[in-house]
């Protein structure tokens, strides 16, 4: 009974989860081009004009430095836009939501469908950052691109149950850039990937580990120098897993109340 | 088949449904009218988990809506107020996504939406992206998108509203049907006349109340019973006089003319056999009649 339950759950979720497919891969292309291109612009501008000067950044170029954080950074602007503009718009412009829950879909399925959704973008995002960049020569060893949709996969549910609290919280659209000039920009640049953890200031970086950011910036990185991968996802892997948890959790407490009223 | 006892349903101290008391039967077109605001939506939303109440009891199908909200939603239909349709996706994009969400096995979906839209008259349009529909069509859809379950119960909140009169008879037709074929229908609706004519019972609402239940021909015959004539205002003199001390005759003007009431079509032709005046129309009270006097809107008949 209760299993029974569960799986026509899980069921319903995927359903939302090929219903963002379907219309995601409307427009590949549009969808797909930031993603990639600003990553590659970034590694080439950041990469080659500062990298001129720093020429050895933990004992490496500057774009080698720069190239896993990019992965991740990927993963953290995919989710969080998909689950706060996009799911904004589909639940209070397009009213989606309101129509799908006239069917067996409940508040549930919708929240976790979506961030099945968001997940899955980060994990695919990230591996194609990686495959562009090990094309640049980035990565010690390409055969460890898949471990990458892990990393992807583990930084876009936290970062996308982030921008669904932003959408629960948020009175109207507009404000998204509070959120996005107060959290994800200064996530962005103090999480690693610009220059090295060790080097942050202690507060700010006591603060950073509270984010999902730096943890997956960490796994990236032992991915693409093949560096202390075990002891990087036993530390940092875990502590994703438990961000993702309690935010997700989170996350759709927050959501249900602007559902079901 | 819905029971409802002192339902009730506060947002802060505002009672969007004040201790209500309800019986749907089993093949019934049973009719929920009010003005703005009444408390329709919200009963609506608390039938299939989307409102939760704060008091009272509430069965669908013999499962609460509050914590078996799954059991019920797969047997019902809705006509939700807005579209809500997947703007980005096409006509049949969007119908076998709802296939899939209610559970239509895969291998009979696409006939059921071809099925469907054909009855709907959309077929030719089964390939159209939602935003290049017109209204009419897309509720239509809607419609199409409520039936994709064989609904046993078929939920309808404002289907007509903003439709042309072409549409609003065509949907009539197909409620009609489905209400013969044994699907029960609740319908909330704005127009008076839509009512009427589907409705096998009713209830109007006002703030959060019911103030009047019963069958179209039952209402008018309760509380507006009789003829209307409705005559230009520059007769508003005479007719005051004539009327004087009849309590038995209805006064109300608005900016459409005078509204007279009386219990005989013969009180109204006199008013043009022996006093001249013409009326712009006459005609037996309907339900707007009775909507306008119980939720407040008529003036009282002290003229």
């Amino acid at each position: 009974m209760k299993l029974s339950h569960f799986i026509e759950s899980v069921k319903l979720c995927l359903h939302i989860t090929r219903r963002n497919w379907t219309v995601y891969k409307k427009d590949l292309i549009a969808n797909i081009s930031p993603t990639v291109a600003d990553p590659a612009l970034i590694l080439v501008s950041l990469g080659l004009g500062l990298g001129a000067f720093l020429t050895n950044v933990e004992g490496m170029s500057y774009m080698q430095f720069l190239a896993p954080g990019l992965t991740v950074a990927t993963a953290l602007f995919t989710s969080f836009f998909e689950s706060s503009y996009g799911f904004y718009v589909r639940m209070s412009f397009e009213n989606v939501y309101k129509a799908m829950l006239a069917t067996p879909i409940g508040v549930k399925e919708i929240v976790f469908g979506e961030l099945f959704w968001v997940g899955l973008k980060g994990a695919i995002m990230a591996v194609g950052v990686a495959i562009v960049l090990a094309l640049f020569g980035m990565m010690t060893n390409p055969w460890l691109i898949p471990a990458l949709a892990v990393v992807g996969f583990l930084v876009a549910l936290p970062c996308g149950a982030m921008g669904l609290l932003a959408t629960a919280w948020v009175r109207n659209i507009n404000q998204f850039q509070t959120v996005y000039s107060f959290v994800i920009a200064p996530l962005y640049f103090l999480s690693g990937i610009f220059f090295p953890i060790p080097q942050m200031s202690t507060p700010v970086r006591i603060v950073a580990e509270f984010f999902p950011l730096i943890h997956g910036v960490r796994l990236a990185q032992s991915l693409f120098w093949e560096r202390d991968i075990a002891q990087a996802f036993s530390y940092s892997g875990s502590i994703l897993v438990i961000q993702s948890i309690v935010l997700c959790a989170l996350a759709y407490t927050q959501i249900r109340k602007k559902l079901i009223n | 088949m819905i029971q409802a006892n002192a339902l009730e349903k506060s947002f802060g101290d505002f009672k969007a449904v004040n201790k209500i008391d309800l019986n749907i039967k089993k093949g019934e077109c049973f009719g929920l009218l009010g003005p703005n605001g009444a408390g329709k939506s919200t009963f609506i939303g608390m039938m299939y988990g989307t409102v939760q109440r704060t008091s009272g009891q509430l069965s669908v199908f013999n499962h609460d809506p509050k914590t078996e909200s799954r059991d019920i939603k797969k047997r019902l239909g809705v006509v939700t107020q807005e579209n809500a349709l997947d703007e980005s996706l096409t006509v049949m994009e969007n119908m076998m996504l709802y296939c899939s969400f209610i559970g239509v096995p895969k291998q009979e979906s696409e006939a059921r939406v071809l099925e469907l839209l054909n009855y709907m008259n959309l077929s030719h349009k089964k390939d159209a992206l939602i935003q290049t529909l017109s209204g009419g069509m897309k509720r239509r859809l809607v419609f199409v998108r409520a039936l994709l379950g064989k609904p046993e119960l078929l939920i309808l909140d404002e289907p007509t509203t903003g439709l042309d009169p072409a549409v609003r008879h065509l949907l009539w037709g197909k409620v009609r049907e489905l209400h013969q074929s044994g699907t029960t229908i609740v319908l909330t609706t704005h127009y008076m006349h839509e009512a009427e004519v589907l409705c096998d019972r009713l209830v109007i609402l006002n703030h959060g109340q019911i103030v009047a239940e019963g069958s179209p021909q039952q209402m008018i015959a309760q509380h507006t019973p009789g003829y209307v004539g409705i005559f230009e205002s520059k007769h508003r003199e005479l007719i005051k006089n004539l009327i004087n001390n009849r309590a038995d005759i209805h006064f109300h003007e608005d900016a459409s003319g005078i509204y007279l009431r009386t219990p005989t079509l013969a009180e109204l032709t006199k008013l043009h056999s022996e006093q001249g005046m013409i009326p712009l129309q006459i005609r037996p009270a309907n339900l707007e009649d009775v909507f306008l006097k119980l939720t407040g809107q008529e003036l009282s008949n002290e003229a």
